[in-house]
């Protein structure tokens, strides 16, 4: 499915001194299969936005389309698409309210329909999936875990449900080296083999930007870039005086490329930022 | 006669186990003897699970060991009455601010612990302004806590234990929910109170460029402390983080690779700028 927002205005508490808008005439479209990567300083209203997208939060004015389907439109509608739509919140335990880790993954999947064996298989799966080990954990407590662990439960139990659609905000905060690689090639195969849509909103960006196609950077409410990877990430200057940065690695080319080397800067990853040095290598010295 | 370190925290074959523990799994603290000395600036590392989170209760006093013991400036953690001391000179923020916020607005937040000492409403106020400064926050005085962002919640999270000028302030993940120009300005507002007030800082991190911040780092690893030693040394050690599972930073990982291409690079490469300059050393010899 394809994300779509049209003029999307969201204004916390409005009539109170506390009125804020949080989201000013936002317009983007995130097309089918596509992975699109949110980011904004604190603030900006990237948690806000992501909530308009399950309907969690009714815009102030604007609106929300999935494959031009509004989630507005009706009741009905907005039921039949959440099952469809994995999101995972910023402060994952805020959502937990089951007893084990098993309930826990099993609570999507179990109001689908599913039973019994084709439950436990979908749950052991999703577990296993993030790299949990379903026996060690399903019967824990969710509440009695590590926050890594945690935010990977949370995880798991959006991937039950087998949605078409996965949004994501913070999905790295806490999670160890190995927990971002295996997150990372966890999206980069649903994206790939499955053409799930992702958006994911992150100041962690290291190692899914390597997946991104598409970057928005949101500030104080308003979507001031909207473009390709490499169009985004060239501006520097525009990104840093946001408060924003690089992802380590293209920040790295980048200070290479200042010292006066001819490199390409526009790369995302260890391997490709190995194999330019080595070009440079050939080249220069 | 070189004066001995004062040390500000102490554990001595330090154990924890969470009810459960014992079943099917082993103790989340198994066995830790270390010590932080005062002005210190300490990172802890380590996967998932490891143990991190609760060697900081355990150091707060917010847990008791299962066996040995925690001494806080020669405080034993299990002392009851002295529990409000070590958590007045050793602070902590949590990776999720959520649970540390407690007032109705930012300004009585930052003022909480403050209240408690019984200071005079004067100096409150003072000390409620220089840190609100500091921490961008002057805007914000009177909101509601638990309406800010994630971001804006962790800092005033920040400022409350900064306010009390603990002797040490022990931070778990505290910037797994900022923006870079947040974290940065959290790390430096850590460094500067580390290196010109002399508070002791324990770190615990994901990020191997922010434990580059220490002068020390420590790994741990299923309830183990498994390496102790200078930043330089313990996040340079690629074949040691990648058998526990860590990382090394971008720089680190890329000049290791470089050096398996064939280049001839120093041994200690930790910031963007030494492989910068290295490679310009390369380009002037070649
Ligand atoms: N429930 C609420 N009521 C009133 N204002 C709110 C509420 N939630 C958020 N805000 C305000 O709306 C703005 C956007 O907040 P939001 O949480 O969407 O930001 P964010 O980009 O996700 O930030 P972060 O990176 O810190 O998570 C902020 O100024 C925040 O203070
Ligand atoms: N309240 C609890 N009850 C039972 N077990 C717990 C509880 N909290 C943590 N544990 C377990 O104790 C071990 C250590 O957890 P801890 O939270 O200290 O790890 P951590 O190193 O901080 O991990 P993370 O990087 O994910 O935050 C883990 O195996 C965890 O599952
Ligand atoms: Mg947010
Ligand atoms: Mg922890």
């Amino acid at each position: 499915m394809s994300i779509r927002t049209e003029k999307l205005t969201h204004i916390y508490m409005p009539g109170t001194p506390f009125a804020a808008e949080a989201l000013n005439e936002v317009t983007f479209e995130i097309k089918k299969g596509r992975v699109a990567l949110l980011i904004g300083p604190s603030g900006s209203g990237k948690s806000t936005l992501i909530q308009h997208l399950n309907g969690l939060l009714k815009p102030t004015s604007g609106q929300v389309y999935f494959d031009d389907q509004s989630i507005q439109s009706s009741k009905a509608e907005l039921l039949r698409l959440r099952r469809k739509i994995g999101l995972v919140f910023q402060m994952p335990e805020e959502q937990f309210f089951s007893e084990t880790v098993f309930d826990e993954v099993a609570f999507a999947p179990r109001n689908l329909g599913l039973t019994d064996e084709s439950l436990a298989e979908s749950v052991y799966n999703a577990l296993n999936r993030v790299g949990l080990n379903a026996e060690e954990f399903k019967d824990r407590h969710p509440f009695n875990l590590s926050s890594g662990q945690k935010r990977l439960v949370a995880i798991a139990a959006v991937l039950s449900i087998k949605p078409e659609v996965l949004i994501l905000d913070e999905p790295t905060a806490g999670l160890d080296p190995a927990g971002r690689q295996k997150l990372f090639n966890l999206l980069a195969d649903l994206n790939s083999n499955e053409a799930i849509t992702i958006l994911i909103s992150t100041h962690h960006f290291d190692e899914v930007v390597t997946l991104a196609d598409q970057v928005m950077v949101l500030k104080d409410g308003r979507l001031v870039m909207d473009g390709p990877r490499d169009q985004v990430f060239n501006n520097r200057e525009k990104l840093e005086s946001l408060g924003l940065a690089l992802p380590s690695v293209t920040e790295l080319m980048q200070d290479i490329a200042a010292a006066g080397f001819q490199v390409k800067t526009g790369i995302y990853n260890l391997e490709e930022a190995r194999r330019e040095i080595g070009r440079m290598k050939e080249r220069q010295f | 006669m070189v004066k001995k370190p004062e040390i500000i925290i102490e554990a001595k074959a330090l154990e924890f186990n969470y009810p459960g523990d014992s079943l099917n799994r082993s103790s989340a603290i198994n066995g830790i003897d270390m010590t932080v000395n005062r002005g210190e600036y300490l990172a802890i590392i380590g996967p998932n699970g490891s143990g991190k989170t609760t060697l900081l209760k355990l150091f707060n006093a917010l847990l008791a060991p299962s066996g040995g013991e925690v001494l806080v400036e020669g405080i034993s953690t299990v002392d009851h009455e002295k529990v409000p001391l070590i958590r007045r000179s050793c602070g902590m923020i949590f990776q999720n601010p959520d649970n540390q916020l407690v007032a109705t607005t930012v300004e009585e937040d930052i003022a909480f612990g403050l209240e408690n000492l019984a200071l005079p409403s004067a100096e409150i106020r003072q000390r409620v302004t220089e840190v609100a400064q500091r921490l961008h926050l002057d805007k914000l005085l009177l909101h509601p806590p638990h309406l800010l962002s994630g971001g804006e919640k962790q800092r005033v999270a920040i400022a409350g234990i900064l306010a009390m000028q603990p002797r040490c302030i022990l931070m778990d993940e505290p910037t797994a929910m900022l923006d870079p120009s947040g974290r940065r300005e959290v790390l430096d507002t850590v460094k500067a109170l580390n290196r010109e007030e002399g508070i002791a800082i324990i770190h615990v991190t994901h990020f191997p460029e922010e434990a580059a911040h220490a002068d020390r780092v420590l790994v741990l690893n299923q309830g183990e402390v498994v390496e102790d030693g200078p930043a330089e040394i313990i996040l340079t050690d690629l074949e040691m983080l990648h058998s526990y599972n860590l990382q090394g930073t971008a720089v680190v990982e890329l000049a290791a690779l470089l050096r398996q291409d064939g280049f001839n690079l120093p041994t200690r490469i930790l910031h963007n700028r030494e492989l910068v300059n290295s490679l310009c050393q390369y380009e002037r010899k070649s």
